[in-house]
């Protein structure tokens, strides 16, 4: 069972400077968790509390919006989780 | 019908069998707001202006500053001060004198939206904050005007399409919160988000081609590369789920 997270650019070098990390879980909620584990100190990136994604992330699964529930959404052996910020420059 | 002088100067793009003296007929016919003449705006007015859309209305109500000029290639160093909105009409005016550039320095919020908007048949977002972009979204939706999303930060930036009635709009998507800090941006970026801008801007006027509807396209400038992501209307959309349920429920008269 593994799900593939591909982290923004500015998260990385948090992860080792890895573009994409490899979670297990049945869900996305459970595979931020596994992925945080690995590199805790991405925790604060993604989320407000424990139970909030920061207002700035979004999360696609499988290229699709995952918005709203994003946390609920389940996934599947081979998934893909990609994870970006929003931006307001002009 | 196009003047002599018209046919000269946009010959090169009536050869192209998309657009054509129909096409371009309904490029003079336009009318096109820009929100916000910085550094998306600009890539946007010129290549709007360059193609020969008959009416640009830009709406800004900033002054030049010297930090906007590595980005905003509408200013100049002379035009520091000045309001952003001058600036642009001047340098546009003097790019094509076929075009009408009619100009609005005022800040775009609940109260001047409506009016800014009025009868125009599309809007580029070229703000550089969220509160002005949920504001515009709103009206765009409201009033039925296609809505040509952008935005950037340092080397990435986004754009999507959204056409009211068919497509997801911004409000579709997580609510992103303004920081108060600069935001650090190098102007390659909006170069290249403010194309595609007018491309879309520009495809929907034709009515040719892809446009990117319920896609939202990420570009990062250091990869150089694009990703593509699927975004849908969410049908409890406080924006333009009322309006995409009637579009495909019972709506079959059109
Ligand atoms: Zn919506």
């Amino acid at each position: 069972m593994s799900v593939t997270i591909h982290l923004h650019k500015s998260q990385r070098h948090l992860a080792d400077g890895k573009a994409s990390v490899d979670v297990a879980g049945r869900t996305v909620n459970a595979c931020l968790a596994d992925l945080i584990q690995q590199y805790p100190d991405l925790e604060s990136q993604l989320f407000e509390n424990s139970r909030r994604l920061k207002k700035n992330v979004e999360i696609y699964l499988n290229l699709e919006s995952a918005y709203p529930d994003e946390l609920a959404k389940p996934v599947r052996d081979g998934d893909e989780i990609h994870i970006t910020l929003i931006l307001s420059g002009g | 019908m196009l003047t002599h002088r018209e046919k000269e100067r946009y010959d090169r793009q009536l050869r192209i069998p998309e657009v054509g003296k129909e096409g371009q007929g309904r490029l003079k016919q336009a009318k096109i707001i820009i929100a916000g003449a910085g550094g998306l705006g600009a890539p946007a007015a010129f290549y709007l202006a360059a193609a020969g859309v008959g009416h640009i209305r830009i709406v800004d109500d900033d002054r030049v500053d010297r930090s906007n000029l590595n980005r905003q290639l509408l200013h100049w160093e002379e035009d520091i001060g000045r309001e952003k909105t001058e600036s642009a009409k001047e340098k546009l005016g003097r790019l094509n004198p076929d075009v009408i550039i009619e100009t609005v320095s005022s800040r775009i919020d609940e109260d001047t939206v409506a009016a800014m908007v009025d009868r125009c048949d599309g809007i580029i977002d070229a703000l550089d904050n969220f509160s002005g972009r949920y504001v515009l979204n709103r009206s765009a939706v409201t009033l039925d005007i296609p809505f040509f999303h952008g935005a950037v930060q340092g080397f990435e930036g986004r754009a999507t399409t959204i056409i009211p009635g068919q497509t997801a709009c911004l409000e579709c998507l997580p609510r992103g919160e303004q920081t108060h800090a600069a935001n650090p941006i190098i102007g390659i970026t909006p170069g290249m988000i403010g194309c595609i801008q007018a491309s879309e801007c520009i495809k929907y006027l034709l009515r040719q081609g892809r446009l990117l509807e319920n896609r939202l396209v990420i570009f990062d400038g250091l990869e150089m590369t694009w990703k593509e992501f699927n975004i849908k209307p969410r049908p409890e959309c406080s924006v333009c789920g009322k309006k995409n349920r009637k579009r495909h429920h019972g709506d079959n008269t059109r």
